[in-house]
């Protein structure tokens, strides 16, 4: 199971792309592709490139863990949440950092 | 400290008006992020895993208590309330929003500080010993230079695109603390035997995937040749250097695999035809440059013996930070004073925004308004009266900044790993501080002595950990953490490269197995000054590698 994730072109926020097109802070509100939905997948993909808002777009594995959406990929957990240590929130989407395809 | 001329700040200026500019054009759509992305990486601005990171330089650890309240104030309004000082004696914020970055550039051009060229594959921020000028044991201060070399390199048209980027050091003084030896470029003072002062100069070392020692190319260049024998290697290296792997294109792969000989004589050629011309550096500028690096006024003192024992009985803390913290100075009365950025439990190199504004204070009242960076990712204060250590420490105090650890195991450097950096494989700031808490009793760490850990979150070895007497090397393994050891590096004039003695550790093992290297010194050193390094140096690898592997 695939996640499309990136980072919002104002803030530099980590942001996933949920089932309605909006690029939103939650991973567990990401839409996930399956392995038939690559022509989907690939489609929002080209379709986030050309709003030009979204940097380092990337498709993530994730499973489902407890019911929640789980990166297989630390780093990505690492990104999901925030810095482990220091302990800081995550950054957040400004007024104007809304995207949608 | 050097002060802007109309050029600089000229320059400076219309460098902030043009990228404020080109990001209004990002922002409006006028510009994607393949046309972009260049022009941010050369104003030091990068995208992490959660935000934007701005790297600011601080040319040669030099700095002021105006320029230290400018990054304070930048860090309290546009980010989270800090900074953290790198390897390469810059600062980064890691939080900063895209629209912030003109304006927090327009603040740096406020004190002549800047980003410029602290990403790209050009010649990055040059450092120096952080005593510079004040060190009892150097030659010559090496800042003029290496503002020179700063001038020369600024947007240098021939060497912005280098195969990748370019790092040099400077040292003034024979005792390294610059690691000269593991720069693209070290420079060291010597004297000829005229009793003139030139430049040993060091070519093709480096860390990285593949750690190098640098090579002596030249036992001595003259001031007035420098720029041009410096731009002779770096014109060999622009048409030589591998353009066809990234991985091998830094000057240490050339000279690597072409040889020393080769590459020298490709330099000398190459120095025949422009020495002489308009590199040549006179000595009147040299002159001018150097007397914005003057000595300050110091008072007179009679030569002062600080009683290190007694103030240990009478405060213990202070006690140690007189002992670990201090550097000799030139000065008769005077001493160089390092700030420790690494308190127990914290990580290495972080400092807040109050903190940074009473270290200002601290260096206007006690410190002639100089401050320095390491790349140790420490603070100096070089020009501090012995009679006021007292009032200074107590200021220290005040600020949370009064960790006596420098040069103790606890003085950790440590990159930012894979908490913030988009390139790792690996969380380091744990590790440093497990392994800060572990040995955070004064007495152990007594014990223990001079041992230097390194820790780098992925091999691009921001975190020094090659020449770490232990260094540690965060990678990815199965999509978890597994952390290398190496044990032996150093990065002095005697300089080693740290090697790699087993298997890697999990990260809560780690802690324990670096313990295990510390009792198999400590079990075995002849006296107790013997430091770590010359015990494993005396010792070899084995008794190492069974502490940390057994005997099977």
């Amino acid at each position: 199971m695939e996640i499309l994730t990136g980072n919002e072109l104002i803030s530099g926020a980590t942001v996933y792309l949920d089932p309605q097109g909006n690029w939103v802070e939650d991973l567990q509100q990401a839409r996930t592709f399956g392995s038939g939905d690559k022509a989907e997948r690939d489609e929002a993909v080209a379709k986030t490139k050309a709003t030009m808002r979204i940097l380092s777009i990337e498709i993530e594995k994730v499973v489902l863990k407890d019911g929640q959406l789980y990166p297989e990929r630390l780093r990505e957990r690492i990104r999901a949440t925030g810095s482990t240590t220091p302990v800081f929130d995550r950054q957040h989407l400004t007024e104007d950092g809304h995207v949608s395809i | 400290m050097y002060r802007y001329d109309e050029f600089d700040a000229a320059f400076v200026k219309a460098r902030a008006d043009q990228f404020r500019e080109q990001v209004g054009r990002r922002i409006s759509g006028e510009m994607n992020e393949d046309q972009f992305r260049p022009l941010r990486l050369m104003n030091g601005l990068y995208l992490q895993l959660h935000a934007y990171m701005l790297r600011v330089a601080v040319p040669y650890g030099t700095l002021g208590g105006k320029q230290m309240r400018k990054l304070a104030h930048i860090a309290r309004t546009y980010d989270r309330g800090y900074g953290h000082f790198t390897t390469r004696t810059n600062i980064q914020y890691n939080w900063p929003k895209l629209v912030d970055i003109p304006a927090i550039i327009d603040h740096l051009a406020e004190v002549e500080m800047h980003a410029i060229q602290t990403s790209g594959n050009c010649i990055r921020n040059i450092t120096v010993d952080q005593f510079a000028g004040a060190a009892a044991d150097e030659i010559i201060d090496p800042r003029p230079i290496a503002e020179i070399l700063r001038q020369w390199s600024s947007l240098h048209p021939e060497f912005s695109f280098l195969p990748r980027k370019f790092k040099i050091a400077v040292t003034g003084a024979p005792n390294d603390r610059a690691a000269i030896k593991f720069h693209d470029i070290g420079l060291k003072a010597v004297t000829n035997g005229a009793g003139e002062i030139g430049w040993e100069v060091w070519v093709g070392g480096g860390l990285g995937r593949t750690p190098m020692i640098g090579k002596l190319i030249n036992s001595y260049v003259p001031n007035t040749d420098l720029l041009a024998y410096l731009e002779s290697i770096l014109r060999v290296y622009n048409r030589y250097g591998r353009r066809d792997n990234k991985y091998k294109a830094r000057i240490k792969i050339l000279v690597h695999e072409e040889g020393l000989e080769t590459i020298k004589g490709q330099v000398e050629a190459e120095f025949a035809q422009v020495r002489g011309g308009v590199l040549t550096l006179p000595e009147e500028e040299l002159d001018r440059i150097s007397a914005y690096f003057a000595p300050p006024t110091f008072a007179s003192y009679p030569a002062t013996v600080i009683d290190i024992a007694r103030e240990k009985i009478l405060d213990p803390a202070y006690g140690r930070f007189l002992e670990n913290n201090l550097n000799a100075h030139q000065q008769p009365g005077y001493v160089s004073v390092t700030i420790s950025l690494k308190p127990i439990g914290k990580p290495p190199g972080d400092i807040s925004a109050d903190q940074m504004d009473l270290v200002a204070d601290l260096a206007e009242r006690f410190s002639f308004n100089e401050l320095r960076a390491t790349h140790e990712q420490n603070l100096v204060l070089p020009h501090v009266a012995i009679a006021d250590l007292r009032a200074l420490y107590d200021g220290l105090v005040a600020a949370g900044l009064e960790a006596g650890n420098v040069g103790e195991i606890t003085d950790i450097i440590c990159c930012p790993g894979m908490d913030f950096c988009a390139l790792a494989t690996a969380r380091s700031i744990p590790i440093a501080e497990e392994l800060s808490r572990k040995f955070s009793s004064p007495q152990r760490q007594k014990e223990i002595g001079d041992l230097k850990i390194k820790i780098s979150g992925c091999i691009n070895a921001c975190g020094h950990h090659h020449v770490g007497h232990i260094g540690i090397l965060g990678v990815e393994k199965k999509g978890g953490e597994l952390y290398q050891i190496t044990v032996g590096g150093d990065a002095t004039e005697n300089a080693s490269v740290g090697k790699i003695l087993g298997p890697g550790f999990e990260a809560e093992e780690v802690p324990d197995a670096i313990e295990r290297l510390v009792d198999a010194y400590i079990a075995r050193r002849e006296t107790p000054d013997e430091p770590f390094i010359a015990a494993f140096r005396r010792l070899g690898e084995a008794p190492f590698k069974e502490a940390l592997y057994g005997n099977a």
